[in-house]
């Protein structure tokens, strides 16, 4: 609402409310600030535009009418040799536009001129071994901080004016294998977030923090058999030990919540997905393993866990549960319902009840899955093809038999968010058609001695594309429209009032489609792959849009035949800025 | 086997004749003689080889950097490296390009296993002086009946290293029978210790790790398995170092050093002071 006002108001109306707002917004935003953004039109002040991560703007300046008109405002480089993955979402507040970058980087430019106010290294070391690209996907903004999460898994908290650090808290051991790349989430006045860390020996956790101190206040592990902790005191153990897991594996289970999460104000839940079990090998953990590719619902408050729901239980294929959870309202067979929807990295879009977890349905959103054909309506569980399981491992020195298997183990959807729009009703999945040729190695060589490893090869299964942008319509678990890609789509989704949809190309462009119909109505070439997020704010009367430009990710580090849609990007690094010309 | 060791050969006598281009890349041996420093990449936390120690990095890798540089005159400048998910990352982090966040390569990386196929594939370096031959052993108290069937240990407390082929082997052999009675630990050596420290009844671990364990522990009453296990996949494997693909004058001089000191006693005596038996590598014939 507060967009629309300024932008009805006259250029010298809108600057005397500017400088009226002033003395507020050097107190910077505050939890009920954080908790309206998705509708405060004039910033951006959350990871998903709105702590249900919507993606939503009503603003509707920019429409399906004039949107081929857009043109940049202005582009700022991330400089330096580090050119690597841009995956951020840009925040926007008090003239500022705050983006975290590849290395671990936060830079704050002027929301006007694209200048450089300040900019921050996080000075890494060398030992770190990132399993998916150095990126990072964005920082989260409170009073007079900006935080941001680093490679060598620490939370660095910043003066927003001036760069300088006011705390820096180690969150977990990089030399153990920990990373953190997720945005960072502030629900009262707590800094939440999840871990990430590669497959060996790993557990998942969700952790809160004070903002203003960084001290810890709780601690949930994802893993059942793990002890939880609230304000220093044990707090209770996730699920019922050895439940769903044989010996001692639930130790070292996995379940890493490497995307971070979503926040429903309505029922009081954050929403976190979680990993994929370890080992790899399914066929040496029998069982669900709870809480692995799940989504958890948890209390702000205490950490502890509300309902879950796996969506690949037992999983053997990688596909992990780490995907946002959103949370949207809608009539369903007449009656009004709290909704949640997620696209999971196994194919499949999911609808629940948010206020128990309950299964509603879970519609394909992929061309082809092999791994099961649909899910059971009454268990909420997926009618598994058990030919399609990955062997167990074999003889040394003999390659197991392959199998084929879609979605790849980059899932159907993998990190890169979706969007809700309030106005279509539909969901805007940015997905991926592709499978995989899986096998066992008789022989791997890890830390320099004999392992058994899995072989892949991840195969393109359409002629003419492996990215989808798909329009999902979570009532009928019907899709509306697509628009394929030739390269796997890999950026974030906005969607806006002005009946459109914005996403960006591992080709290097940022496009603009029509909401209701999928038809291509703008594009630009940013001069690298987009990967990153799109975020829209209205600011001095006009709308604007951004986006972070820079390929890479995880997909470059996976050649095959995938590499021949993408071997001609090159490497960028730089914020582009988008509106109408006057 | 040795067809890449003849190859090496030849390239460095072409060198010493001038046949090909003496400076910078092409000359690593001149170079590293020159700089008087030889960077050798190891293993970070891969006991008994290379680990750290009261701040101190030691191990088998460690000392016969020392005697490598030692021979060719110059001083180490060791580098750990942390594991990525296979030695052919590593060999890319540690050899031929570097680390994604600024980890210098090394001269020659230690520990790199010597292998036709993985040779083959890794053809940005060249993989050089086999010098050991490990594999896996079975060792445990005296309460554990060690060469019996495997079948016979259910019930006992079992140690292995997470996800590895003894991993493999005791939880997914014999319909998974032992799977809830296997420990996992984050290390072969991890594991051995809690045999000594009496966590844990037996292990499955390289032959490296449980002789350095119980030479360690100071002669507990702990045995290895004489017989093989049934039906276990893993011969064992031989273990090289690494040099870049354009550095064979340097992995010649390498090479001729570890030859030497497998004949001439060295390499035993290397080993000896950690309580491991030297092994020489299948390749070294």
């Amino acid at each position: 609402m507060k967009g629309r006002v300024i932008r009805a108001l006259s250029g010298a109306a809108a600057m005397a409310l500017a400088v009226a707002a002033a003395p507020l917004l050097a107190e910077g935003p505050t939890d009920a600030d954080l908790m309206n953004d998705a509708a405060s039109t004039g910033d951006v002040l959350t990871y998903g535009m709105g702590p249900q991560a919507h993606r939503f703007s009503a603003l509707n300046q920019i429409n399906a009418g004039n949107v081929a008109k857009l043109v940049p405002a202005f582009a700022a480089s991330l400089g330096g040799e580090k050119q690597r993955g841009q995956e951020a979402q840009p925040i926007v507040y008090d003239g500022t536009i705050y983006v975290t970058g590849s290395y671990s980087r936060l830079f704050a430019f002027d929301a006007r001129t694209g200048e450089e106010k300040w900019q921050y290294d996080a000075r890494l070391p060398d030992g770190i071994m990132p399993c998916c690209d150095v990126v990072n996907r964005g920082a989260a903004i409170y009073g007079d901080k900006i935080i941001f999460a680093t490679l060598d898994a620490r939370l660095v908290a910043l003066n927003r004016l001036t760069g300088k650090v006011i705390w820096n808290k180690q969150i977990a051991d990089y030399q153990a294998g920990y990373s953190a790349t997720a945005a960072p989430m502030i629900v009262k006045g707590k800094v939440i977030y999840g871990n990430s860390g590669g497959e060996f020996g790993i557990v998942g956790a969700v952790e809160a923090r004070d903002v203003e101190t960084g001290e810890l206040l709780w601690r949930r592990p994802t893993i059942e058999g793990h002890m939880g902790t609230l304000n220093g005191k044990d707090n209770g153990i996730t699920g019922k030990t050895n439940a769903t897991w044989q010996g001692d594996l639930w130790k070292t289970g996995g379940g890493a919540t490497w995307l971070g999460g979503t926040y429903d104000p309505d029922t009081n839940l954050l929403f976190f997905g979680t990993g994929n079990p370890a080992p790899w090998n399914s066929h040496l953990r029998p069982g669900d393993n709870l809480y692995t590719s799940s989504t958890l619902a948890i209390d702000p408050d205490t950490g502890v866990i509300k309902w879950h729901f796996q969506t690949t239980p037992h999983d053997g294929w990688d596909f992990d549960g780490v995907n946002e959870f959103i949370p949207f309202d809608a009539t369903i067979n007449g009656k009004p319902m709290k909704l949640g929807a997620k696209a999971d990295r196994n194919g499949y879009f999911f609808v629940l009840d948010r206020t128990n977890g309950k299964f509603l349905g879970a519609h394909k959103f992929v061309m082809q899955t092999t791994w099961a054909d649909g899910f059971n309506p009454k268990t909420g569980r997926p009618n598994y093809n058990d030919a399609n399981r990955p062997g167990a491992p074999g003889a040394a020195g003999a390659k197991g038999s392959s199998v084929f298997a879609s979605p790849s183990f980059l899932g159907g959807k993998n990190w890169m968010p979706m969007a809700y729009s309030n106005d279509t009703g539909l969901f805007y999945i940015p997905s991926n058609d592709w499978g995989m040729d899986i096998w066992n190695e008789g022989i791997a060589y890890k830390k320099g001695a004999a392992y058994l490893g899995a072989g892949f090869t991840i195969k393109p299964i359409a002629e003419d594309h492996i990215g989808a942008l798909r329009a999902m319509d979570p009532k009928t678990g019907k899709i509306v429209w697509e628009y394929k890609n030739k390269a796997p789509l890999w950026g974030g989704v906005l969607t806006t009032g002005g009946n459109l949809v914005f996403t960006g190309t591992p080709e290097g462009y940022l496009k603009a489609f029509d909401a209701k119909t999928g038809q291509e109505l703008w594009k630009f070439q940013t001069g690298s792959g987009v990967v990153g997020s799109p975020v829209t704010w209205e600011q001095d009367g006009e709308q604007y849009v951004a986006v972070m430009s820079g390929w890479g990710g995880a997909v470059p580090l996976w050649g095959g035949e995938v590499a021949k849609s993408f071997k001609d990007i090159n490497q960028g690094g730089a914020l582009w800025v988008f509106k109408l010309p006057k | 086997m040795f067809s890449r060791r003849g190859l090496i050969r030849g390239t460095g006598a072409a060198l010493a004749l001038g046949l090909l281009p003496g400076k910078g890349e092409a000359a690593p041996l001149a170079r590293v003689k020159a700089l008087g420093v030889l960077r050798v990449v190891v293993y970070r936390d891969n006991r008994p080889w290379s680990w750290e120690e009261d701040g101190k990095l030691v191990g088998l890798d460690v000392d016969l950097a020392n005697a490598i540089a030692a021979k060719l005159g110059v001083r180490t400048d060791i580098a750990q490296l942390t594991a990525d998910e296979s030695v052919d990352d590593d060999l890319r982090n540690g050899v031929w390009k570097g680390g994604l966040l600024g980890f210098t390569p090394g001269d020659l990386m230690l520990h790199i296993p010597f292998d036709r196929g993985f040779a083959a594939r890794n053809d940005q370096v060249a993989i050089v002086a086999p010098y050991y031959r490990e594999s896996f052993g079975f060792a445990g108290t005296g309460g554990v009946d060690l060469d019996a069937v495997p079948t016979q240990w259910r019930g006992r407390r079992l140690a292995v290293e997470l996800d590895s082929i003894p991993d493999f082997y005791l939880v997914g052999s014999f319909g998974g029978l032992l799977a809830k009675d296997v420990a996992h630990y984050p290390t072969g050596s991890d594991a051995v210790q809690a045999v000594s420290d009496g966590k844990a009844d037996a292990v499955l671990a390289s032959r490296a790790q449980i002789e350095e364990g119980l030479h360690r522990a100071g002669s507990p009453p702990i045995a290895l398995r004489k017989a093989p296990l049934p039906a276990f996949t893993s011969p064992g494997w031989d273990i090289g170092m690494a040099v870049r693909e354009n550095s064979r004058t340097l992995g010649d001089a390498v090479e001729e050093i570890v030859t030497d000191m497998a004949a001439d006693g060295g390499m035993k005596a290397l080993f000896a002071p950690y309580g491991v038996t030297w092994k020489p590598a299948l390749a070294m014939g």
